[in-house]
């Protein structure tokens, strides 16, 4: 069947114009979430599902919710939220950081817990195992530079490291970051995240005014970021890892956050929100879209129902995230 | 703006794997249909050794036993979840002493047609059937047979998983057979995993070598031929019969992941329990003590 130029225009334009004026319209048009329905979403609790099927180390996760209050009220939340409070998130160390980091702002590294995560990464970094996630140049200072016993021996170099990746971030993006070859094949946090977007096409051009004035998955943009560090545990193993925030508000409320750096366990991390003002029951509500995406070693040779073990669990996961963030943050 | 956790990285149900030739693996699969992308594969065989069945005062004994597997299934991923499909080859071949009421073959050939979905984000749901024939030397029509399994998978956190199933067999001693297991990673580098057919405790002792003490739990059933109990022993009642053949392997392995798409098996123990049941005629062979037996397994997923 062929269809005239003119009537091409006229249904690019009819549709356009629902996804500017219904917010369900256009989580549909980039999303997974073909169908919701606000006045159910106000009553129920996070829904998660699997993003589209992604090949090789990339997982995928999309969230749905609404809560009350505007969007601006969700962002000042968003930004605010500390997930150290909740031993289950198992996120032990959670800082802010200034717009030019310097190796004291990640002093409280040595005040880490004493536990089995953490003595773990002192384990890992003392042995510089293969499994640390950093460049060459950055192996020279552990050698040199492990004075002490356990998170103190070595809390100082890791200051340095984080501090000059923080550094790097902050003036060239993850274009800037120096790959993760200490052990062999380099693996870069700038490519990983070009990919994990390669194959979010929707997704990708859905954000692609707000990532084109970020730093992820390619050089500083316009927007700052909001930067932060943080120690974790991922698999019984701890990870110090550095984060950046970025949001736009004014008619399109998006918002990025990027893990672009981790000591192990993953290689980058990306979060994105989108959020729209809705009405229901004559209150005002925010719906709120989260998509999560992955890149990570231990993925890229799981396959069949390894995979949708793994997307089960991710699932669950942010479920339980976003249920313990709406409840501190009164939405639910 | 940090409300996550980051469990699922490690999981997989359990499964950690090297990507040392992911590269060369792109480039090869830029050029295949994407259905044909995503699959499993296993080659299998054991040998068990110095055997010995007894029923009454009949002994057959000193024979050996080679089981053979062969296993090729896709998994391309749907909306519906991931199908399986795929076909499988087994077969048992023993060198019985002439005069033995026993087959000295027995194996299988059938298709894999299954699909792994999720039910929520907590259970995994797997339905698969294997209709085939399941016979002796020469497969026919009549040696035809569908078995099928269904069971779930209950993901309580990433660290203990229950496994609920029932295997179904119209041709076998027990029908139905219900099964359920627990995988339960209880240390750093400790998993019970207590999972039917194959309950093992597995100690990762690097990043690509698991240690396990564990078991192989078979049940099969096979039609012997139209003429059978004619030529083993007899026994007319044996012919065209249906024999269920059950065996236990207990033993110590390791597993070695060479690379992304290949892992090495290795297994080695003894066989403490085996029937030969024709069991809608009550002959029956059972194990006379236990026989050592080594297995060896190249398998891997791409």
């Amino acid at each position: 069947m062929k269809i005239r130029p003119s009537l091409l225009l006229v249904l690019l334009l009819a549709r356009s114009t629902i996804a500017a004026g219904d917010p369900a319209a256009e989580l549909a048009s980039f999303s997974v979430f073909d169908k919701i329905d606000i006045n159910e979403l106000v009553k129920s609790d996070v829904e998660t599902i699997h993003g589209p099927p992604m090949a090789g180390r990339f997982l995928s996760v999309q969230s749905c919710y609404v809560v009350p209050g505007s969007p601006e009220k969700q962002m000042a939340a968003l930004k605010n939220w500390d997930p150290t409070k909740h031993r289950e998130l198992k996120v032990f160390l959670h800082f802010d950081l200034p717009p030019s980091p310097t190796p004291e702002n990640f002093s409280k590294l040595k005040n880490a817990p004493d536990n089995g995560s953490v003595r773990a990464f002192v384990s890992a970094t003392q042995k510089l195992s293969n499994e640390l996630q950093i460049s060459k140049e950055e192996a020279k200072k552990f050698s040199t530079s492990q004075n002490g016993d356990g998170i103190a021996a070595v809390a100082a170099p890791w200051a340095q490291v984080l501090s000059a990746r923080a550094k790097s971030f902050v003036s060239g993006g993850t274009a800037a970051l120096a790959p993760y070859d200490h052990s062999g094949e380099a693996i870069r946090a700038n490519e990983e995240l070009q990919s994990l977007l390669k194959q979010q096409d929707k997704i990708r051009k859905q954000f692609s005014g707000l990532l084109s004035e970020s730093g992820i998955g390619r050089s500083a943009g316009s927007l700052k970021p909001e930067l932060y560090w943080e120690l974790l545990d991922v698999d019984d193993h701890g990870v110090v890892t550095l984060g950046a925030s970025y949001n736009r508000a004014g008619g399109n409320y998006q918002a990025a956050d990027v893990l672009y750096y981790a000591s192990g366990g993953y290689y980058v991390a990306l979060t994105l929100y989108q959020m729209w003002p809705v009405t229901a029951d004559g209150k005002a509500f925010t719906l709120v879209w989260r998509g999560d995406m992955i890149s990570a070693a231990s993925l890229e040779d799981l396959h069949g129902v390894e995979r949708l073990g793994s997307e089960s669990v991710m699932m669950k996961d942010i479920s339980k995230a976003v249920t313990l963030f709406r409840r501190d943050t009164g939405g639910r | 703006m940090h409300c996550r956790s980051f469990n699922w990285v490690a999981v997989g149900l359990g499964f950690y794997l090297l990507n040392t030739i992911a590269p060369a693996q792109d480039a090869i699969t830029e050029h295949i249909p994407s259905w044909l992308r995503s699959g499993e594969y296993l080659a299998e065989d054991t040998y068990v050794a110095d055997a010995n069945v007894r029923r009454g005062d009949q002994v057959v004994r000193d024979f050996t036993e080679s089981d053979s597997i062969l296993r090729f299934v896709l998994t391309p991923r749907t909306r519906l979840g991931v199908l399986r499909l795929g076909a499988e080859w087994e077969r048992f071949t023993f060198d019985f002493p002439n005069g033995a009421q026993l087959p000295d073959t027995l194996q299988s050939a059938s298709l894999v047609i299954g699909l792994d979905t999720q039910f929520s984000d907590s259970i995994l749901l797997r339905l698969e059937a294997q209709p085939g024939f399941y016979g002796t030397n020469d497969l026919g029509y009549n040696d035809f047979n569908m078995p099928f399994i269904i069971g779930g998978t209950y993901i309580y956190n990433p660290n203990v998983q229950i496994v609920l199933g029932v295997g179904v067999d119209i041709e076998r001693k027990y029908p139905v057979i219900p099964g359920a297991g627990i995988r339960w990673k209880f240390a750093r580098y400790w998993v019970l995993n207590a999972v039917l057919p194959t309950p093992r405790l597995e100690f990762e002792a690097a990043k690509n070598v698991t240690l396990y003490l564990g078991a192989n739990i078979k049940e099969t059933g096979f039609r012997v031929g139209n003429h059978f109990g004619d030529t083993h022993g007899m026994d007319d009642r044996l012919n065209h019969a249906l024999l269920t053949y059950s065996e236990v392997r207990t033993g110590l392995g390791v597993v070695w992941k060479i690379s992304s798409i290949l892992t090495l098996n290795a297994e080695a123990g003894y066989e403490p329990y085996r029937t030969f049941d024709f069991y809608r005629v009550d002959v029956r062979y059972r194990e006379d003590g236990s026989a050592p037996y080594g297995m060896l397994s190249l398998h891997g997923a791409f």
